[in-house]
C-alpha cells in the first residue's frame, strides 16, 4: 500500500486538532507531543483511536513504548540510576532521529524519552504502520 | 526499604468526551470489575476518572510509565467490601515492578463532579522479588 507522508501528516494533524484543540498552524513536524502540545496519556489513546479510524492503522499507547525502545530490554535501555543508557540513546536516535545524542548522553532520565516525541516521529511511525501493518 | 509516590489529576468531562467518541476505548482502560463497580451510578465517570488516575499514579510511583507490552488493565483498582480501593498488578506492570523490588502498593482516590485525583504509594524492598501478582 502506498501512502504519501503528506497524507499521513494530515491525518495525524486533525487528530491531534481534534483531540486537543490545538489550532492547526501549532501542528508541526518539531512540535512535541507532551510538551509543545500539552498532550496527556489520555489524549494519545483518543489520539491513536482517531488514526485507527481515519487510516485504518491499529497502534495502541503501549505500542508507543515499544515502538520508542525497540525491543531493548528495560536492564539495557537505562541506567541503575533511571538514565537512559548509550545503548538506549543509539536507539532513540533511530526513531527520532532529531535529538542530539551527545547533548543528552548520560542526562536524560528514562521517564523524559517520550517527552522528546514529536509530531514528525509519529508520522513516522503511523506511516510505517500504513505500509507495512506488521512493523513497529 | 525505599517509598516512593505518584500521583495524578484527571479532568473528569475529558475522560466523558472520550468514552462518549470512542466508546471502544472502555475495555482498553477498565478491567470488567472495574467498569461493572462503576456502572450504573449518578457519578459513574468520576468513579472511572479515579480509577484512571489511580493507574497513572501506580505506574508513576513504579517510575514506568506505560511501558512497552504494558496495558491499562495490567493496573486494577478494586475496593473491599467496605470501599478501600486495593491496587493488583497483572501482566507486565506486574513483571516490572517485582524486577524493581515494590513489595507494597496502596492508592487513594478522590473525586468531584470534575476532577479525580489518585495518590498511590509503593514500597520498595530494593531488592527484585519474584513476579508474581498481587
Amino acid at each position: 500500500m502506498t501512502v504519501a507522508k503528506d497524507e499521513v501528516f494530515e491525518a495525524v494533524r486533525a487528530a491531534l486538532v481534534d483531540a486537543l484543540g490545538v489550532e492547526e498552524e501549532d501542528v508541526v513536524a518539531e512540535a512535541t507531543l507532551l510538551g509543545d502540545l500539552e498532550a496527556e496519556s489520555i489524549d494519545l489513546l483518543d489520539i491513536l483511536f482517531r488514526l485507527e479510524r481515519s487510516l485504518g492503522v491499529k497502534i495502541s499507547a503501549a505500542d508507543l513504548g515499544e515502538h520508542v525502545q525497540g525491543g531493548i530490554s528495560e536492564e539495557d535501555f537505562g541506567t541503575a540510576e533511571g538514565v537512559v543508557s548509550d545503548v538506549g540513546l543509539a536507539q532513540l536516535a533511530t526513531v527520532m532521529p532529531q535529538i542530539d545524542v551527545e547533548a543528552l548522553r548520560g542526562k536524560l532520565p528514562a521517564e523524559g524519552v517520550m517527552g522528546l516525541f514529536t509530531v514528525d516521529n509519529l508520522v513516522d511511525l503511523v506511516l510505517a504502520r500504513v505500509t507495512s501493518p506488521a512493523a513497529v | 526499604m525505599e517509598v516512593r509516590v505518584g500521583v495524578d489529576l484527571v479532568h473528569v468531562p475529558r475522560l466523558r468526551r472520550l468514552l462518549t467518541e470512542q466508546p471502544a476505548i472502555g475495555g482498553q482502560l477498565f478491567t470488567a470489575g472495574e467498569l461493572r463497580a462503576c456502572a450504573d451510578r449518578r457519578n459513574t465517570v468520576s468513579r472511572l476518572s479515579a480509577r484512571f488516575a489511580a493507574k497513572e499514579a501506580v505506574l508513576k510511583a513504579l517510575g514506568t510509565g506505560l511501558g512497552p507490552r504494558m496495558r491499562w488493565l495490567d493496573v486494577e483498582i478494586v475496593n473491599e467490601p467496605w470501599g478501600r480501593p486495593v491496587v493488583r498488578l497483572h501482566g507486565e506492570v506486574a513483571a516490572a515492578g517485582a524486577r524493581r523490588g515494590a513489595r507494597t502498593v496502596d492508592v487513594s482516590l478522590s473525586h468531584t463532579a470534575d476532577f479525580a485525583l489518585a495518590h498511590a504509594v509503593v514500597v520498595m524492598s530494593g531488592e527484585p522479588g519474584p513476579e508474581e501478582e498481587g
